[in-house]
């Protein structure tokens, strides 16, 4: 099964703002436990963990700090 | 991978602080946070990030702006049998509360011989890069090294950052806990992927006054401290390609000092380069020059090299703040020199 990530902060006022994934803790095709801290995100100043929602291998799409879209996927787990 | 019963994961160096502080939190309920901003907002450098949700208002304390009251306060607590864990935000903010700090966390041990302990923290964000500025910059460890009665300890990776916090909560003794602002491994800094570290989730100590070497090598011995020491390990690496081998000695604590440590590396290598944010006059860069004048000057086979903060304010312009910080490029020259 794939589990994708999304990017999960959302700008107030403007949408078309970027974010970054600053900090990936787990490579690129690494294993993860459900809730693990897998990354943080940050946006407008603000950031966010990101836990993996599920148990698998993770794979990122993104490399640290390369701009995303808000709502855009950043990763998937394998599981 | 260091031998642990618990298992490891990566995590950033301000993470691995707030985790100490609640392992020591949950074992006892002496244990306390206080300081501006510890609370909801998890302390601004992240040291205490998580704590309030955890363990609530009463025990994770935002104070007012007054350092010189909520240090006091947290001695008064230590010595009345509690282990507060108190933030300064910034160790530029000593100055208001130097008589707290100096006249009484660090002498009421002495006064009272030895009959009332105080086993509080006094934990403090150092450090320059970020265009913060003469008042909100400096290291100023050799200051607090250089007055008796404090322990200094001075994390420079997330491992150190977890271990040494949980021995100083646990040293029945004043420990001032000293941490980069540019090596928690926060989101809006300039990172260094030092700064987030394979970490165990257990509990574990590194003992307070045992150097680390960082990195071992037979040419030049780097002697230094905090986020230096990640600028020295880069440097080192950098400097293999080039045949040169960098010995990185980490010294973690100035008081207790591991003399043996230095002493033991240059009388391997004979070469000696000192890295110091702090400032370069009568401080830590000059301690290791007596160190070695005192024990054998016959250890250096070069004069030895300083690469301190000249002895100026911090500046705000960011070309300027660089200019006088000891940053890789200038850590790599001063090896060269030696080498030459």
């Amino acid at each position: 099964m794939i589990t994708e990530i999304p990017f999960p902060l959302a700008s107030g006022d403007d949408p078309g703002a970027e974010g970054v994934v600053a900090t990936w803790f787990v490579d690129h095709g690494a294993p993860v436990v459900e809730g693990q801290l897998i990354a943080e995100a940050q946006l407008d100043k603000v950031s966010e963990e990101v836990h993996a929602p599920v148990t698998g291998t993770l794979y990122h799409y993104v490399a640290e700090g390369v701009g995303v879209a808000q709502g855009a996927m950043i990763g998937r787990i394998d599981s | 991978m260091t031998a642990t019963t618990t298992p490891t994961r990566r995590i950033t160096a301000a993470m691995a602080m707030a985790e100490a502080i609640a392992i020591e939190m949950r074992k006892s309920d002496d244990v306390f946070v206080m300081g501006e901003d510890v609370g909801p907002y998890g302390g601004i450098f992240g040291s205490t990030t998580g704590l309030y949700d955890e363990f609530g208002p009463e025990r994770v304390i935002d104070t007012p702006i007054s350092e010189t009251a909520f240090i006091g306060a947290g001695i008064g607590a230590a010595v009345e049998g509690m282990r507060p864990v108190v933030e300064l935000m910034f160790i530029d903010f000593y100055g208001v509360a130097m008589d707290q700090i100096t006249n009484h966390m660090a002498k009421i041990h002495y006064e009272s011989g030895g009959e009332v302990n105080v086993p509080m923290v006094l934990m403090s964000a150092t450090g320059a890069g970020y265009s913060d500025a003469a008042q909100h910059s400096q290291s100023l460890w050799g200051t607090f090294a250089h007055l008796p009665g404090l322990k200094v300890v001075i994390p420079s990776n997330p491992y150190d950052s977890k271990g040494l916090m949980a021995s100083a909560i646990q040293d029945d003794n004043p420990v001032l806990y000293l941490f980069h602002k540019g090596a928690q491994g926060l989101v809006w800094m300039k990172k260094n992927p030092r700064s987030i570290a394979e970490v165990p989730e257990g509990e574990f100590t590194v003992p307070i006054g045992e150097a680390a070497i960082a990195r071992e090598g037979t040419d030049v011995t780097i002697v230094t401290v905090s986020l230096s020491v990640q600028h020295s390990l880069d440097v080192a690496e950098e400097l293999a390609g080039e045949g040169i081998s960098v010995e990185v000695v980490d010294l973690r604590s100035l008081v207790p000092l591991d003399r043996e440590a230095v002493l033991n590396s240059v009388a391997k290598t004979g070469r000696l380069l000192v890295v110091d944010e702090d400032y370069r006059s009568f401080g830590l860069s000059g301690e290791m020059a007596a160190i070695i004048a005192e024990t054998d000057p016959t250890l250096l086979k070069r004069p030895m090299r300083r690469l301190a903060v000249p002895d100026v304010p911090i500046p705000y312009a960011r070309s300027l703040e660089y200019a006088i910080l000891p940053t890789t490029d200038k850590i790599a020259a001063a090896v060269r020199d030696l080498m030459s």
